[in-house]
Order: structure tokens, then C-alpha cells, then sequence
């Protein structure tokens, strides 16, 4: 797998080479929230103050909204989508690529979802290490780190006046073997990318422990640490829209006169009609019972079914919860109650 | 704008005053602009304000809400609750960015066939001045 | 100004009551700038309770919040009183609950505590970046105190607090069972709402910017999930039958949905400022909402969460209302 250095006087040189075949999207600045966006005149990307996106990359794969087919009413016929032109994702942190690899295996499961899959076999995911951590990262307690390629294809560090990209996997390789004319061979580069990578494992502060939190949350049903943490739950979806491994859709039919489209469009297990019985009967009704869902299916259903724990320490639902719900508070207390 | 556009406007008239008013002008063979397509409701207290959200999402350029003088609601008071519902929402139309000669609101009663026509001669007038509406529109049906 | 030890000692009063089932107040978050909403349950808890200019929760909010779920059969509900630490606009935010008979004046106990205003944190995070230790704040005259692991800073009120609170006419609760602390004297007639650029722009330019802020939208549903006067069980931004908007997240559902949801809050808008705050795409959603506080004060006369035996403003009428805008 190649190695190559990219001077960062060359930035645009580099720029224009990803985009010349493929749409490209990076990080922006959007009032005050960071997001993905295609690159474009307006939109040169905004990586010098870049921490983590708002919203995770996910929607390179599972877009927020999208068109399943269309149909005319009274005809039989339904069209379906052409294919996407390739994607490249510049700026995607590790923690939001190893969230990818792992909801994979939701989408790829006993029926291949194809949606998801053209998309996924499409996107080339560039990752940017991390120099350290940001407001609630944890990814180092999941197994995760700040230059983990698990995900990614190329992998970036930012070495001051240059970066250094490592090809992870056969499609990085070839992306830097053509683009190569606006790299240069890398040397020993890779030794600093790794020191870098260390310094900011090291100072990741916040942390918990899960070694067999699958074992404990088994045991944990009827506690009442439940009713707690989710008494201040407001039941909106923010947790769940920016988080990288959440992945519930719904599908709707919008018809407009004659004409119509099914589509998908991500969904929260937090509102109140999430388990909703057409009969009118909710197996969860509260709250709590639907927190205690969300947990759960992170580090207990998850790990029974796929053997990986759906979170990968990203922090975006402790930072973005407007009544402090944390979930490195709710482990803890996990790991107390018994 | 170009000269051939016609505006698309959708008009909620109550039964008992502005329908007949209407319906008055039609059977006195006045002449004027056939942008306008009528809903009929009981009264225009029965008019949602959300409505005239809804049909500027469905294609509407312009909106017209028209009832009963005040004082004379078939049902006693509803139009003095659409009244008051629909200065707010033009007030919040406005500030969201939503040109206000595109609400418009008028009290039409059952003997006032010219007036209907004028009602509508302005209502054509403002919203052809503003343009199609896309601020909000749906799209068509697209990926 | 209230003291902490006033607070926390009347708590453990209230909630030793038989008839109080507990007291809602707030607590120092696990990181940052954040406060928690707490629940007493008994007096050792009240120890952990503050109030500082950090203390944005509206607490009022749990009171429709709270699910009745089905009991076992013979179980009674208990139906013992919820204890609610309130500032100014969260006792309006009770009020208007009472006028609008969601709640019932029996079921509360609301201990009224004068406020100073809270801050906005995307301001407060321009200062001084959120970092992980906890912070304390206090109000201190015309600025606010803030110890920092690195010292304590000092930022004025106009360049901190939330956009309500530098508009709020009731700093002081309106309706309270318990007031602590000395009353404050109001700093705003309400007339600076924050929305004066909007107000001179022009149509066009308004729409770009709203535009621009709705594209942001996630539909998250935060902003009525944390409205205290949104409580309707089928509400009708997520209804399917009738589907006022589809679930899609386009310009257009996204701007019905604003429309729809800022309509249904004429007249009921408390200013309390927490549609605001919780919006994880920071869209001004005070903005949208306050126009039409200042709208329905000036025009009409009405003020929401004032009077608990008002009728409701869109359920009344005035043979004077204006109609300079009906043809």
C-alpha cells in the first residue's frame, strides 16, 4: 500500500486532481454548525478550524432523505434510481469511518441493501487523524483511535507543513496511484504520523470501561438507574440524528397529484411512536423505556447479534443532548449498579 | 415576469356570504380574471391557517380567504376568529419572507357581486406583480 | 438574588411534604457549560441543587412531559404534587398551562426563584471554548462571573445573556407558592426583541436568511419536544392522517414545519428562549417566535402566561380587532 506526502502548498493542486472525476465533499462551516458539503465555488471547505462534523459522514452512505423509487398512480410501472456517480469524503474522522464498517453489517445482512450498498461501493472515504480529542471524545475505551483506519481508504495526517496519507485499502491505493502526480513519496513520514497519533491517544480524558458491559446490562433490566437517567429525556431525536451508528429509517409514501415516490428518511428511537403497534399498543410507552432501548441496542443487542459494540466514542450525543443526558455517566453508572 | 404569466390562486370562500357573492357575479355575467379556483367552506372560521401554507407548498401563487362582514357570520362569530388568525399569519408570513400581496383576505358579502370581482381583479393584479412562487414550493416529484 | 443554601433548604422542606412527590430543579451537568435538570427525591438529594445564569432548562416543561402509563390493576396513580423550581418565563410557561386547563393548579407546587437571565452558550463558547471541566457562573450586577479551570473572566450581560432574556419583560415569577430571594427589577419593556434587522430588512433578503437557516433543519423535533406549550399527544407536525408535511427533510417540509409550529405558539409563546437553545443546527428560532410575541403585545393587547383565568388568545375575539389589511 502506497505512502505518499502531500506539501500543502499543493492543496488546491490536490483539490482539483479529486475532483476532476469525482464529486467532492469536505467539511464546511454552516452558521455554526460544521457539516459535509460538495465542494464548489462557494464552498471551499473550512478545515482549519475543522473539529468533528455536526453531522456524521454517514450521510455519504445513508443519505437523510432518500428517493426509494417513483411511481404515476394508476400505472404499473415504478421507476427505480440510476446509480450514483462516485463520491469522495475529504476530512472524515476514524471514529466516523469504523462507525461505517460497523453498521455494514446491519445493511448487509441476510438481504443485501442495495441503496445502501451502491452507495457504500461508490464513496471513498479520505480519513484525517485526529491531534487530539474533542470536547467528549472516548474513542480509545471502544477500541477505536485517533489514526485507526478500520473504514477508511486513505488515512491523512497533518504534519504541519505537509500531510502524510497512507492507502488502507485496494481502492485508496489506486486513488493515490492516480493522483499521484500531485503527491510526492513519503520517507520516514510515517513514524511522525504515528507519534502524533500517540500524543493525542494520550490525551483523551474521558473514559470508560467495557469489558463486559454486555454481561451487566443482562442483568440490569428492571434497575432503577433507567428511570434516572432518562427522567430529563425530552424524547427528540438529537442523539440519534448526529450519531454515526444510529441507522433506523422509516419509509413514506409522498404522492403529489398523479405522481409519487416512496421514499426512506432516518428515524429516531426516541419518539414516542417508535415501537407503535397499529393496535394502538406501545411495548415501550416511556421514556425510560426507550433509553433503555437505545443503551441496549449499543453495547448489548448489537454485541449478541454482530459481535461489535454500536458506538465508537464519538461524543456527539453528550455534546449535542440539551438536558446533559451523557452516556459515559450512564455506563458508569452501569458498571455501579451491580 | 413575463407578460403570459397567469398566477394560480386559490380561494377560500364561505358559503353563506362570499360563495354567493361569487355565484352572484357569475349569474350577473361580470367579467373578470379566471385565475382564481374556489374552495367552499361553511365559514371562514373553518379556514385552518395552515391551509394557505399548505397550498403555496402545492402549487398556489396566491391565497384568498374571503367571509362574511363582521357581524354578520352566518355562525354569529367565525369570521371574527379568521380575522384574527389571519393578520397573524400575514404577519408571520412576512417575516419569514413571504411577499404579503400574496395573502390576502377580503369580506365579501352575498349581494356583492361587484365586488367580488373587484376583490379579485386585485388579488390577480398583486400576485402577477410578485411572480410564481417558489420559495417554498414542492418540488415535482424528482431524486 | 437567591442564595444557594436558600434554595436547597426550602427544597428539603417541600419535598418532606406527604402531599409532594418530588422537586424538579437543576444541577451541575457532567461537563461544560451544562446544568442537568434534577429530580429530588428526598432531602440529602436538594444538597446538589444550584441556580446559576447557567440554569437554561425550563423545568415547566416536565409537567405534560411525564407519561401515564397504564397501571396495574388495584394500583392507584399517585397523584401527589410535583415541586418546580421556576424563573420568570418558566412561571409563565405554568401559568399559561394553567390557563389553558393542561395542568391543574393542584398538581404543582412552584417555588419562584427572581432571575437575572441565563446566558446563551453559542455566544458564551465565541469567548471562551467548552472545554470539559465543569464551570461555575454567577450574576453580578450589569456582568457575569465565570470560574474557569484558568481563573475567572467577567463577560457583560448585553454580550452573553440569551437573546429573550435581554428582552424579558418578567424576571420575576408571576405565580409562585414559595418566593425566594429579593424580586428583580425588569431591565426590558420587551420592545428590543431582537428582531429589529429582520423587521428593516427587506422581503427578499428576509427569505435568503431564513432560507439559509431552515436548509440547516434536521427535523429533530428537539425545539417542540422542549416547548413547554407544545403538548398535544398527536401533534400535527408528525401526523400522517392528515400528512400536513411529509416526513422528508426538504426546503419546503422543513419551512412548513417552522410555519406550522411557530403558528400554533401565537399568543402561547412564553419567551422562555429554550426552542432556541436545544436546536443542534443553531437555527434563531427566538426570532421566528418573538415576532410574534411582539406582534400579538402590540397589536391585540395579549400577553401569554400572565393571567391564569385569561382566555386563550386564539380562542377569543375582539369586535375591535384591526382589519386594516382586509380588503
Amino acid at each position: 500500500m502506497v505512502e505518499k506526502v502531500l506539501r500543502k502548498d499543493n492543496w488546491l493542486n490536490f483539490i482539483q486532481a479529486l475532483t476532476d472525476a469525482r464529486d467532492l465533499w469536505l467539511p464546511v462551516k454552516d452558521g455554526s454548525m460544521q457539516k459535509f458539503a460538495p465542494y464548489s465555488e462557494e464552498n471551499k471547505g473550512a478545515l482549519e478550524e475543522y473539529t468533528n462534523s455536526d453531522v456524521p459522514p454517514k450521510v455519504a452512505v445513508f443519505p437523510q432523505t432518500e428517493t426509494m423509487f417513483r411511481f404515476q398512480l394508476g400505472g404499473q410501472q415504478v421507476e427505480l434510481p440510476e446509480g450514483e456517480k462516485g463520491k469522495v469524503f475529504l476530512g472524515v474522522r476514524p471514529c466516523d469511518a469504523r462507525a461505517m464498517s460497523i453498521v455494514d453489517s446491519v445493511f448487509q445482512w441476510d438481504e443485501d441493501d442495495t441503496y445502501y450498498s451502491d452507495r457504500r461501493e461508490k464513496t471513498i472515504l479520505i480519513g484525517l487523524a485526529c491531534h487530539e480529542p474533542f470536547l467528549n471524545c472516548f474513542c480509545t475505551s471502544l477500541e477505536g483511535s485517533p489514526g485507526s483506519t478500520q473504514g477508511l481508504d486513505v488515512l491523512m495526517v497533518d504534519l504541519g507543513e505537509s500531510y502524510y496519507l497512507k492507502a488502507v485499502s485496494d481502492r485508496g491505493n489506486s486513488l493515490l496511484q492516480e493522483i499521484g502526480n500531485v503527491l510526492d513519496d513519503a520517507s520516514d513520514e510515517g513514524k511522525q504520523a504515528d507519534e502524533i497519533i500517540k500524543n493525542a491517544e494520550e490525551k483523551i480524558v474521558r473514559k470508560i470501561e467495557t469489558g463486559d458491559i454486555t454481561e451487566k446490562l443482562k442483568q440490569l433490566w428492571e434497575d432503577p438507574l433507567w428511570k434516572q437517567v432518562s427522567q430529563s429525556c425530552l424524547g427528540c431525536g438529537a442523539c440519534t440524528y448526529l450519531c454515526p451508528t444510529c441507522h433506523c429509517f422509516d419509509i413514506q409514501d409522498e404522492v403529489e397529484g398523479y405522481e409519487g415516490r416512496r421514499c426512506r428518511m432516518w428515524d429516531t428511537c426516541m419518539n414516542s411512536e417508535y415501537t407503535l403497534h397499529a393496535s394502538g399498543h406501545n411495548p415501550r410507552p416511556s421514556r425510560r423505556d426507550r433509553t433503555r432501548n437505545r443503551i441496549n441496542h449499543k453495547y448489548y443487542y448489537y454485541v449478541e447479534k454482530f459481535d461489535k459494540i454500536a458506538c465508537v466514542g464519538c461524543g456527539r450525543c453528550i455534546t449535542s443532548c440539551p438536558v446533559n443526558i451523557d452516556i459515559i455517566d450512564i455506563l458508569s453508572r452501569v458498571k455501579e449498579a451491580l | 415576469m413575463s407578460e403570459s404569466f397567469e398566477p394560480n390562486i386559490v380561494a377560500f370562500l364561505c358559503n353563506w356570504c362570499s360563495y354567493a357573492g361569487a355565484d352572484l357575479a357569475g349569474t350577473s355575467r361580470v367579467k373578470y380574471a379566471s385565475n382564481v379556483k374556489v374552495i367552499r367552506v361553511m365559514c371562514t372560521g373553518r379556514v385552518n391557517p395552515l391551509f394557505v401554507m399548505n397550498a403555496l407548498q402545492q402549487g398556489a401563487d396566491g391565497v384568498l380567504i374571503s367571509g362574511c362582514h363582521p357581524g354578520d357570520c352566518h355562525y354569529m362569530e367565525g369570521n371574527m376568529y379568521a380575522r384574527r388568525r389571519f393578520g397573524l399569519l400575514k404577519e408571520l408570513m412576512e417575516f419569514i419572507g413571504v411577499d404579503p400581496r400574496r395573502i390576502h383576505m377580503s369580506w365579501v358579502s352575498a349581494s356583492e357581486g361587484g365586488k367580488w370581482k373587484e376583490v379579485v381583479e386585485k388579488v390577480v393584479e398583486d400576485v402577477s406583480e410578485v411572480g410564481p412562487f417558489e420559495q417554498f414550493k414542492r418540488d415535482k416529484i424528482n431524486w | 438574588m437567591v442564595e444557594q443554601t436558600t434554595i436547597r433548604q426550602k427544597a428539603k422542606e417541600i419535598v418532606a411534604r406527604e402531599d409532594v412527590r418530588h422537586l424538579i430543579g437543576w444541577r451541575k451537568g457532567t461537563f461544560g457549560y451544562r446544568v442537568s435538570p434534577y429530580w429530588v427525591e428526598t432531602p440529602e438529594d436538594a444538597e446538589e441543587l444550584i441556580f446559576s445564569p447557567l440554569c437554561s432548562p425550563n423545568l415547566t416543561n416536565y409537567l405534560t412531559l411525564e407519561e401515564k402509563l397504564p397501571l396495574p390493576k388495584g394500583e392507584e396513580p399517585d397523584r401527589r404534587k410535583t415541586a418546580l423550581l421556576v424563573k420568570g418565563c418558566d412561571s409563565r410557561a405554568a401559568v399559561q398551562l394553567l390557563a389553558e386547563k393542561g395542568i391543574e393548579r393542584e398538581q404543582v407546587v412552584l417555588v419562584g426563584l427572581p432571575c437575572q437571565g441565563v446566558i446563551d452558550q453559542l455566544k458564551l463558547e465565541e469567548k471562551y471554548p467548552e472545554g470539559s471541566s465543569g464551570v461555575n457562573a454567577e450574576w453580578n450586577g450589569e456582568t457575569i462571573r465565570f470560574t474557569f479551570p484558568d481563573g475567572e473572566k467577567e463577560f457583560a450581560r448585553e454580550e452573553i445573556l440569551a437573546d429573550d432574556c435581554l428582552s424579558c419583560r418578567y424576571p420575576n415569577p408571576v405565580l409562585a407558592d414559595e418566593m425566594l430571594g429579593e424580586e428583580v427589577e425588569a431591565w426590558s419593556d420587551g420592545k428590543n426583541a431582537g428582531v429589529e434587522e429582520l423587521e428593516k430588512a427587506s422581503v427578499a433578503d428576509r427569505w435568503a436568511f431564513w432560507e439559509k437557516e431552515f436548509s440547516r433543519c434536521l427535523r429533530c423535533y428537539a425545539c417542540r419536544n422542549v416547548c413547554t406549550m407544545c403538548y398535544c399527544e398527536d401533534c400535527i407536525l408528525e401526523r400522517l392522517n392528515p400528512n400536513w408535511m411529509f416526513r422528508s427533510v426538504n426546503h419546503s417540509e422543513n419551512t412548513a414545519f417552522h410555519i406550522a409550529r411557530a403558528f400554533h405558539l401565537v399568543g402561547r409563546c412564553v419567551s422562555c428562549g429554550e426552542c432556541e437553545r436545544v436546536c443542534p443546527a443553531g437555527i434563531p428560532l427566538g426570532k421566528l417566535n418573538q415576532k410574534l410575541v411582539k406582534e400579538v403585545r402590540e397589536q391585540y393587547g395579549f400577553e401569554a402566561g400572565v393571567d391564569p383565568e385569561s382566555i386563550p388568545f386564539q380562542a377569543s375575539y375582539n369586535p375591535q380587532d384591526q382589519e386594516d389589511f382586509i380588503l
